[in-house]
């Protein structure tokens, strides 16, 4: 990510407001002609402060100010939260709850991939794909609408199980939502790995081999696509995944194509894998008692959102309110490999190449101080409490009046 | 390798009715489950506040008048709520339900916006009292 | 007296002001509703474009810094000019052509030419890094298709023998070239596709790259020209494909069925395709564009319509 010191370069910004980026994150392109010779990402326009938010709410509250991490994986961002908070507080989820929540979970990747074809077909030109691709959207999100009450914040987990059951009825509006989505999965898969034009604009285009991929951590579908064999489902199961293995999916090419068919694949998994919770949901109460403390102590928890992996870690001290929580998102770990990917591309490639790895921007920001002597440092919380304060008070007390 | 793989799509889409709606429109088919408007019930209520502790936007406030004559106001502020329906999950009697049929909150004006359940005369009192800013603990 | 009313009426009414202007429109919008229709979407109302017009009419009009205040004012303007004088060597609406000389033709596609020129010239005139990037691709696109799209079109007048709108026109309304030149029929398509930067060929102005091309700077007045001059060209292509491929024209009614058959052709072909890279646009036509148009000329010379 090192910029040599050409004076004469011709960077092309994109973002922080840019239409190819609706979210806050900017990357700096250094172009030849329309080859791109190298790359600067640059995040922190969207820091929350959620980290710090939560340790001033309740267990409970925060449940649903996590939940807001993301829009589009909510229900992982609780589950992973709820599985690491009932492992500090040593309660036992009912079995259907478990079933449950790994339900909505792959509800919840149908609807994220589908989502990100979307995005990604548009930034090739290609919006019939896009608008299409959304239509089919509304099946998925119809159905968890049905199931939870809410298209997007699905609400769906409480600490020690959770809140919805599903009954006869609704299984058979989940296994028909499921066969109309099957069918355009697949058809969707045709157009990808057919259609001439849209080959062009991905195959062999940001190729990322398995090594290059371990290098620089890629996790998640983007990883899988460089055969990175890696999925939390399998490697560490928690909710339904221990009981059911989930079918991996890898691809070997990694490249945008290989990405494409990588995350369509994992529909049809995903699918399955619903049909067979719903054949195999175990009986049992959807909730246990949750202490309103949380006994002290820390616990970490590795969840597969439809990104990659997402990590907590909890920290209680015995109190109604946690002491710390840190969560790292998958498209952290991601983000660096465009850097690398996009030199030695046509800038046209670029936006294709950057939503390859489904960035999510404003899920993994966070702030950051970069030691200007090449001293590493540790910062406190009284420390950066004080910061905080300074920096605040000199940039907005005036117009605080 | 071809060309056009959407084509038929595309074709069934000319002979059918679009799959977007122009708004405002009336939700197609509410859902049972669907979270809308919440509404409460003071029958059951006990002023336990467990709804109010529990409630991530802080969108809800109880005032306790008299705590053994049951005479309680709830104030909803349906502005802030998420509509996660924890209250719902948090209260033993069944106090809160979500209406599956108001969910559409876009307005022109924020008036209507904070709503006051429970007695008449018993909101008139909140309001009326310097209370309103600072709800009764129990 | 009489001469110069009518001469204003030709210049400002009909064919090539506002009557034009209101067709552009018309096209414009018919062309979004039936991609929207495809996309299985509702597509906006009939007013858009013209509710799009006048909202930017009204809006300010930013001039940056660091361009050359006249050529970012007189650019669209003459963009515009140039795709409405075309209108007068052509039978819009079916009417005959207010006038014409020997060699019309050239005149013709090289005033359909100065728009994407003054559009290349607009995006160079800017600092905007967007702008730049944009404008190096309207040229280079317009390096590309226009030899074909030329050739192409010379195709009709070959087999005419004459180089004139009117001689064309009047050969090809007893002939449907459509079958005896379909070669030259879907270069001409394509290329006019690539004149309106329309999908696949919108590389130039490709949103998710750079942002609208070279024309990220403008806003106000000079996007409203720029817009309605492509729009118009959108109408000038389809009656040129309609009077030289499909029959001619002879009547307001053959002119609106006649310009409609491509137009839908055009939107299906948008609704299909993903945007190539500037590079492939380039390839593809110097690759098969040009052969094709050759290959054509060769089958005129062939068959003997060449006279
Ligand atoms: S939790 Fe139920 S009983 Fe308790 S205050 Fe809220 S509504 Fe009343
Ligand atoms: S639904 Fe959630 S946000 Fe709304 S009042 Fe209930 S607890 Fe609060």
């Amino acid at each position: 990510m090192t910029q040599p010191a050409n004076r004469k370069r011709f960077t092309v910004p994109i973002g922080p407001q840019h239409p190819a980026l609706k979210e806050p994150g900017h990357f700096a392109f250094d172009v030849d002609g329309e080859i791109v010779q190298s790359a600067s990402v640059r995040l922190g326009y969207a820091h929350r402060g959620i980290e710090k938010a939560t340790e001033s709410r309740t267990w409970v509250q925060n449940l649903y100010l996590l939940e807001r991490i993301c829009g589009i994986c909510s229900h992982i961002h609780a589950t992973a939260y709820c599985l690491g908070v009932e492992k500090l507080a040593q309660v036992e989820v009912p079995p259907r709850a478990q079933a449950i929540r790994s339900l909505v979970a792959e509800l919840e990747r149908i609807h994220s991939h589908l989502l990100w074809l979307g995005v990604a077909a548009h930034e090739s030109g290609f919006d019939t794909l896009f608008m299409y691709s959304w239509r089919d959207r509304e099946t998925v999100m119809n159905i968890l609408e049905v199931m939870t009450g809410n298209r997007v914040h699905y609400s769906a987990n409480v600490l020690g199980g959770v809140k919805y059951d599903v009954d006869d009825q609704q299984a058979a509006t989940i296994r028909e939502g499921l066969d109309f989505l099957e069918e355009r999965t697949l058809h969707y898969l045709e157009v990808v790995s057919t259609d001439s034009l849209f080959l062009q604009r991905t195959r062999n285009i940001g190729v990322m081999d398995r090594e290059a991929a371990q290098l620089s951590g890629v996790i998640g579908p983007t990883g899988r696509a460089s055969n990175v064999q890696r999925d939390v489902r399998l490697d560490s199961p928690y909710a339904a995944y221990a009981d059911h293995p989930i079918t991996p999916v890898y691809e070997t090419t990694g490249d945008l194509l290989a990405r494409f068919v990588v995350r369509l694949r994992e529909q049809l998994t995903s699918i399955d894998y619903i049909r067979m919770l719903l054949d195999h949901l175990p009986n049992s109460p959807l909730t246990t008692r949750m202490p309103r403390r949380v006994k002290a102590g820390e616990a970490i928890s590795r969840v597969e959102a439809p990104r990659g992996e997402l990590f907590y870690y909890i920290k209680s001290n015995g109190g109604d309110m946690p002491d710390r929580i840190h969560v790292r998102t998958p498209t952290l770990c991601n983000i660096a490999s465009v850097a690398q990917l996009v030199i030695g591309q046509h800038l046209a490639d670029v936006p294709m190449i950057l939503v390859g790895i489904d960035p999510c921007f404003s899920c993994n920001d966070r702030t950051s101080v970069i030691c200007q002597d090449g001293q590493r440092d540790m910062w406190d919380w009284a420390r950066l409490r004080q910061y905080g304060i300074d920096h605040y008070g000199t940039h907005y007390t005036k117009d605080l009046g | 390798m071809k060309l056009g793989t959407l084509f038929k799509d595309a074709w069934d889409a000319l002979f059918s009715e679009a799959a977007t709606e122009p708004y405002p429109n009336p939700h197609p088919d509410e859902t049972e489950r669907l979270r809308g408007r919440l509404r409460w019930n003071p029958e059951g209520c006990t002023g336990c506040s467990l709804c109010v502790k529990d409630c991530p936007a802080a969108a809800i406030d109880i005032f306790v008048l008299d705590k053994k004559a049951k005479q309680f106001v709830m104030r909803y502020d349906i502005g802030r709520c998420t509509f996660c329906g924890q209250c719902m999950q948090s209260c033993r009697f069944d106090c809160w339900q979500a209406a599956n049929d108001d969910w559409s909150l876009a307005a022109t004006t924020a008036n209507g916006f904070v709503e006051y359940y429970g007695k008449e005369e018993d909101i008139e009192r909140v309001l009326a009292g310097p209370v309103t800013d600072d709800p009764v603990k129990v | 007296m009489m001469e110069l009313l009518q001469v204003l009426v030709t210049m400002l009414i009909f064919p090539a002001g506002l009557f034009l202007l209101a067709n552009a429109m018309i096209y414009q919008w018919i062309d979004r509703k039936l991609v929207a229709r495809l996309q299985d979407r509702v597509g906006p109302p009939w007013y858009q474009p013209l509710a799009d017009t006048v909202k930017l009419l009204a809006n300010e009009e930013v001039l940056p810094h660091g361009v050359n205040k006249w050529l970012f004012i007189g650019l669209p303007i003459i963009g515009l000019a140039g795709a409405l004088t075309t209108a007068l060597y052509l039978p819009i609406a079916g009417l005959p052509p207010a006038y014409g000389f020997p060699g019309d033709l050239i005149v013709t596609v090289y005033m359909l030419s100065m728009l994407t020129l003054c559009l290349g010239l607009a995006g160079a005139n800017t600092r905007d890094r967007f702008s730049m990037v944009g404008a190096t691709r309207t040229l280079t696109q317009l390096f590309s298709y226009e030899a074909p799209f030329l050739l192409a079109l010379l195709g009709p007048a070959l087999a005419a023998g004459s180089w004139q709108l009117s001689d064309i026109m009047a050969y090809a309304s007893g002939n449907w070239l459509l079958f005896t030149q379909p070669i030259g029929f879907v270069v001409v398509l394509i290329g006019l596709m690539g004149k309106l930067e329309i999908t696949p060929f919108d590389a130039p102005e490709a949103e998710t790259e750079i942002v609208a091309g070279a024309l990220t700077q403008y806003s106000g007045r000079g996007l409203a020209l720029f817009r309605l001059g492509q729009w118009v060209e959108l109408v000038i292509g389809l009656t040129m494909i309609a009077a030289f491929y499909l029959g001619g024209i002879h009547n307001p009614l053959d002119y609106v069925i006649k310009t409609l058959f491509p137009l839908l052709i055009i939107a299906a072909l948008q609704t299909l395709m993903t945007r190539l890279r500037i590079d492939q646009t380039v390839g593809m036509w110097w690759r098969y564009g040009a052969l094709l148009a050759l290959v054509q000329w060769l089958l005129i010379f062939l068959m003997g319509g060449g006279q």
